[in-house]
């Protein structure tokens, strides 16, 4: 299947084939970026060479303005990171349940439903943010018009494009700790209430580690659920052959999804900090000087994945890492698949769906600019 | 078709008769605990990571190029280690024992 040429897919292609590795910068920061497949997920894995024992530090570019605490469990390396895991991995298994995928299917469609009914529909605003945030009130089991607030948190709950990060930062920490002062004095079933129940290393947690959890869950699935959903209705608006494929092939959904995320990549890079002073495919990294796991350009490695700018939507295997790699590899991966898969069964039947206006979201970075998801894509849902 | 047991890491036996289509397919529509296979098949999660047993481990076959660079970095993974999304059941593999290896 034919994919229109985008000149910011792929912009590590020289750099991996060279190299396996660039020195950069990103946000100002000096960075080299692993870029391989492997490479990648044997770094991921090496964590004394390359840490996430590092808070604010892990995200690129990194948040020490933004937030005030240590996200978990991400933030963390074996062996502590599988103790952290363990407290909260119990609501992000809830969507390999029968009910569960029955209920965000059901409000897929209804979603979908209602934008037949509009003459346009933009995408980010109207669809994919009230999606993200309705469906993560499933995942953390709270009441669904939670989900209003959220929305008024824009694409992303700590970054607006302007220098007030801060500003969302704070927002976010107080309306956290609001729940979790509530579910003390209240406790439920929800996530909240669960993080006030749990312990860590037999102790209960303190409330920078609920914090620290409740913060990740609210950032980590944001903007990156939103690039998918945008991203795939994007596709499937320039590739109608797609829309029949799956209509005529079910099955085909599970394929399609994998290999939209691969394309799509949601997370360019994540970071890892180096203890000690270390060679990284040749670029030299300082002591306590940082890496990027370049998930985009390892899913694009065209020693692993035949023609990687093709998007075949029946791609199998695909060994994509867009979810990470390793013990650290995304929470969320479950419920964001449910979603994406949900979102094609969906929309595979309608007759076409049809792109009005878009503007790409682009990363610039000093040496490469990277595609990723839309600020706005409006389109029309023909039945 | 065959029959395939699989055995948990708990120790639990799993025995399903007339099991078709992969060994993953058929573990996720019984269920069974340990066998997650959240990306459907594709070679990219590792999440339906079985152990074949000796008696079995050469009609079930060698991992295949992927799979063995996937299982080349996964923890408790070794000879006999298979991802049970490229395991494909045919009457020969009737009887098959697999243990699922802990998440």
């Amino acid at each position: 299947m034919e994919t229109p040429s985008c000149p910011y897919h792929d912009p590590f292609k020289k750099a991996r084939q060279e190299n396996g590795a660039m020195e950069t910068e990103v946000a100002g920061e000096k960075l080299a970026l692993i870029l391989g497949h492997k490479g990648v997920r044997t770094a991921a894995r090496d964590h004394e060479t390359f840490s996430s024992d590092a808070p604010f530090r892990v995200p690129i570019p990194s948040e020490e303005d933004a937030r005030s605490v240590r996200q978990l469990p991400i933030e963390t390396n074996p062996p502590e990171h599988k103790e952290y895991r363990a407290i909260v991995e119990p609501f992000f298994r809830r969507p390999l349940q029968k009910e569960y995928i029955a209920r965000i299917e059901a409000l897929i469609d209804e979603l979908v439903d209602q934008g037949v009914q509009q003459e346009s529909v933009e995408i980010v605003s109207e669809f994919a943010l009230p999606l993200q945030s309705r469906a993560l009130t499933y995942l953390l089991d709270v009441p669904e018009n939670e989900a209003d607030i959220w929305v008024g948190w824009g694409v992303h709950v700590f970054r607006d494009g302007n220098s007030n990060d801060s500003q969302k930062g704070k927002a976010l920490d107080n309306y956290l700790h609001e729940q979790l002062d509530q579910a003390e004095q209240n406790p439920g079933d929800d996530f909240f209430s669960a993080l006030t129940k749990a312990e860590y290393q037999g102790q209960p947690l303190t409330r920078d580690q609920m914090l620290g959890f409740a913060n990740l869950t609210f950032a980590g699935g944001r903007d990156t659920v939103i690039h998918s959903i945008s991203s795939t209705i994007a596709y499937l608006s320039e590739h109608p052959e797609a829309l029949v494929a799956l209509r005529e092939n079910p099955k085909l959904v599970i394929t399609a999804t994998e290999e939209l995320m691969r394309y799509i990549s949601p997370i360019t890079q994540i970071g890892r900090v180096c203890p000690v002073a270390t060679d990284v495919h040749g670029v030299q990294v300082e002591a306590d000087s940082r890496v990027a796991l370049n998930w985009a350009s390892a899913n694009f490695d065209e020693t692993v994945f035949d023609s990687p700018e093709e998007v075949r939507l029946d791609r199998k295997p695909n060994p994509h890492i867009a979810f990470g790699n390793g013990t650290h590899n995304c929470l969320g991966a479950i419920h964001a698949r449910l979603i994406i898969r949900s979102l094609l069964k969906k929309l595979s039947k309608l007759k076409s769906i049809t792109q009005l206006s878009a503007e790409r979201s682009i990363e610039k970075e000093v040496d490469y600019e990277r595609a990723l998801g839309f600020k706005n894509l409006t389109v029309t849902l023909d039945q | 078709m065959p029959k395939v047991t699989f055995i948990t890491p708990d120790g639990e036996k799993t025995t399903i008769d007339n099991a078709d289509g992969t060994l993953m397919e058929v573990a996720t529509d019984y269920g069974i605990t340990g066998i997650d296979a959240i990306c459907g098949g594709v070679c990219s999660c590792a999440t339906c990571h079985v152990r074949v047993t000796d008696e079995w481990k050469e009609k079930v076959g060698p991992q295949n190029d992927t799979e063995k660079d996937i299982l080349d970095l996964e923890d408790g993974a070794d000879d006999n280690s298979r991802l049970s999304c490229q395991i494909e059941l045919t009457d020969e593999l009737d009887g098959l024992v697999v243990e699922v290896v802990e998440l």
